[in-house]
């Protein structure tokens, strides 16, 4: 272990594969010399500081300079979310909770009605992306550009997600049993893991401000303004006031977030 | 390792740029200017032809699954791994006893009396085989040139060069699939698929995969579409009132189909868009083709084979003369537990592929559809305690009515794990890792002969196939094996 811990192409192949998971999927070679540098090195003399090495993924310059949003030949930066990832942001953002305490979300790796992917069951000991993998028939194929996430991406997996999404965000996870560990059928069968929504559905009123907030949670304020005006006149289509009902409410709050997490530029990380 | 650069080629440099003129539109892929590629169509396709490539992830056992039955073999192989006493099961060696009802009886009998029997749960297969139905390609794997024992082991790499990363599970599922390692974006169905999108009034429809993404199916110009095993998914919040919404909906249409200029945002737009243009027709055409033949049920595969077979029944109304599909199975590395979990995983194969050869018969088309098996590699034959270990060449099945079947194609190895100069040590490069006696290439190249590949296109899907067959000196190692007649 400590030869292969010492060998001097783990920096980079750790590193290279931190930042695709964090940060983008075709990292410069240069990003990737200085997150091994930390890895060789953290500045004190130790070799293998994680501290220092996501530190050095995270505030690297290519991962937060405004290059990587806008830059000139930039318009590969960033990684797709995975779907499991888009899932968990979406109950932490708006601190969805299990009523039972269960947290019992099943298995979600069906693509075709759920995300096709759920912790701990990929289809093989690789887990679910190549770090070298590269979308086929794509613009990425011709010059061998890897986007790992794409793996799980398919005819059947975009709409399985985007089926999913639309009843989760709106009612939460159906789960069967909540109260017992098993998945048999009974009488406390329902919406056990739900979110309250609460700081969304006080702005339901103002879609603008709605939408606004969750762009900014949901993908760092990097929805486009034409998206969200999209979205700001979808919801006004259906006149939400104050005095509206929770009803109605939620599902101007559940049709904007369901917009917000279909959008590319959501779905896209940069 | 491509040793010849396939993308020179003119007719598929052609393919390329057409694909990119389409591609690079909004417009769904319904509207590739077919016309424009008729001057590429390679077949005359009149009637139907497809090609099924079920693949084993994992890396399948060849010796628990085309198993070696006349008495010396068989007691080599019980032997070397572990057997009891009399020929009974030990170890991971099957019992012999448990062999006499999956026997093949091959037309033409095997020289030296060599003689094989499926794994015990395999008796669909068997049954196809005896039947002629069915034929098993013995010892077949990724070659780059053909190879002995002593080239393999030679430090010659420029002369004897070797499939790169051999004995990896992620890059010899792609070299299977495209003869290149992780990173392929071009696999041999796909190319078999750029030949055959002029045949099809939708072109979509040419590679169709009913499994998780795989390289096997994407070509120059081809696309690999995805279904589920339950059919083409829509998209609700496209097709209805988003919580009582038509806003929502018409936004939602938008959003998620609208082109990007971010290359990754764009890119997945463009596969949400194909998934809705293409829904409505496999939604219809699955809906008026049904099976009465069983399909297993608890069985992923059967599922996978069943929507195959029902696309192949919805092929008039899709309008497809020319198709290549893929499906899989997983769970075949098995390094631990081969005697307790490799019966099911063959059974589910066995009993998969024979429903699906039924149903090929119910729709008339048995002749017409051909399915065959890969893998990563074949698996040691030495035990490793309560398994066997990567690999290189395995055995695999080819099925359908015009399969040259009840027969065996390719050589039998030795039975052997030795390593000394005899003869019987130099068919595998250590611990029974069968070295390929047919390459992926031939194998191939059959099918896709029969599939409708012209001699001249061979070389631009398989790029190392000028190294085998008469053309090349190679007699021994032929570009049609001959078990598609």
């Amino acid at each position: 272990m400590d030869a292969l811990f010492n060998h001097p192409n783990v920096g980079p192949f750790f590193g290279k594969q931190m930042i695709q998971r964090l940060v983008t999927s075709n990292p410069s070679p240069a990003y990737v010399a200085r997150v091994a540098k930390a890895f060789n090195d953290n500045g004190a003399g130790v070799r293998g500081d994680l501290a220092a090495v996501f530190a050095a993924v995270l505030l690297d310059d290519d991962a937060r300079g405004p290059a990587g949003l806008s830059g000139a030949g930039q318009n590969g930066f960033g990684k797709l979310r995975e779907p499991m990832v888009r899932l968990v942001q979406w109950a932490r953002t708006f601190g969805a909770t299990s009523s039972r305490g269960s947290w019992k979300m099943g298995d979600l790796s069906n693509p075709a009605t759920q995300l096709g992917q759920s912790p701990l069951r990929p289809g093989s000991v690789f887990n679910f992306f190549r770090p070298g993998y590269v979308p086929p028939s794509t613009a990425l194929s011709a010059s061998q550009t890897p986007a790992p996430e794409f793996q799980l991406v398919n005819e059947s997996s975009v709409a399985g997600y985007l089926n999913y999404l639309q009843g989760v965000v709106r009612n939460g996870i159906y789960v069967n049993a909540p109260d017992v560990p098993n998945n048999a059928s009974n009488a406390n069968n329902g919406f056990d893991i739900t979110a309250p929504y609460t700081a969304e559905l006080a702005l339901a009123a103002d879609a603008s401000a709605l939408v606004k907030r969750l762009g900014l949670l949901l993908s760092a304020g990097q929805l486009s303004a034409a998206n969200q005006t999209l979205i700001v006149n979808a919801l006004n289509a259906t006149l939400v006031t104050a005095a509206s009902t929770d009803s109605v409410k939620r599902d101007r709050v559940a049709a904007a977030v369901l917009m917000v997490m279909a959008a590319s530029d959501y779905l896209i990380q940069k | 390792m491509h040793l010849i650069n396939p993308s020179l080629h003119s007719r598929r440099a052609f393919l390329r740029r057409s694909g990119q003129l389409a591609l690079t539109g909004t417009a769904l892929p319904f509207a590739l200017n077919l016309a424009a590629m008729g001057e590429a169509a390679a077949f005359d396709a009149s009637d139907y032809k497809a090609l099924v490539c079920v693949f084993f992830y994992g890396g399948n056992d060849y010796a628990n699954t085309v198993v070696t039955y006349d008495d010396p073999s068989y007691n080599l192989y019980s032997t070397i791994r572990g057997g009891g006493a009399g020929q009974s099961a030990g170890g991971i060696a099957l019992a012999k006893s448990a062999l006499a009802l999956t026997l093949l009886n091959p037309t033409t009998a095997l020289a030296g009396g060599r003689q094989y029997a499926l794994h015990p749960a395999m008796t669909g297969l068997s049954g196809l085989f005896n039947a002629g139905q069915a034929a098993v390609q013995l010892n077949v794997g990724p070659l780059v040139v053909p190879l002995t024992r002593a080239q393999y082991n030679s430090a010659d790499r420029k002369t004897y060069p070797l499939p790169p990363k051999l004995f990896s599970h992620n890059d010899q599922q792609s070299i299977w699939q495209s003869s290149s390692p992780e990173g392929s974006t071009i696999g041999w169905g796909g190319n078999l698929g750029d030949l055959a999108l002029a045949s099809n009034s939708t072109s979509l429809f040419t590679c169709i995969n009913v499994t998780g993404n795989a390289v096997f199916l994407s070509g120059d110009s081809a696309l690999s579409y995805q279904v589920s095993s339950s059919g083409a998914v829509a998209i609700n919040a496209v097709k209805s009132n988003v919580y009582g919404s038509a806003a929502v909906k018409t936004a939602m249409a938008q959003l998620v189909q609208q082109p990007r200029t971010h290359t990754l945002e764009n890119e997945y737009n463009k596969v949400t868009a194909r998934a809705l243009g293409a829904e409505a027709a496999i939604t219809g055409g699955l809906a008026s083709s049904t099976l009465a033949t069983p399909f297993p049920a608890s069985n992923s595969l059967a599922d996978q084979l069943k929507t195959v077979a029902r696309l192949i029944g919805a092929r008039s109304s899709l309008g497809t003369k020319r198709q290549v599909f893929f499906v899989s199975i997983g769970g075949f590395d098995l390094h631990d537990n081969l005697i307790a979990n490799h019966p099911a995983l063959l059974g589910k194969v066995s009993d998969a592929m024979t429903a699906f050869y039924n149903a090929t018969m119910e729709l008339g088309v048995a002749s017409k559809v051909t399915a065959f098996t890969a893998s990563d590699f074949g698996r040691t034959l030495s035990s490793n305690g309560d398994g066997s270990d990567h690999g290189w060449g395995s055995h695999h099945f080819m099925v359908g009515g015009a399969v040259q079947g009840k027969a065996f194609y390719g050589s039998a190895p030795p039975v052997s794990v030795g390593s000394t100069t005899a003869a019987s040590d130099q068919q595998h490069v250590g611990q029974g890792r069968l070295l390929p006696t047919t390459s992926v290439d031939q194998y191939a190249a059959t099918l896709a002969k029969w599939f409708g590949v012209a001699d001249r296109e061979m070389a631009g899907i398989l790029p190392n196939l000028t190294k085998f067959g008469t053309a090349a000196g190679r007699a021994d190692y032929p570009v049609n094996v001959g078990f598609m007649g």
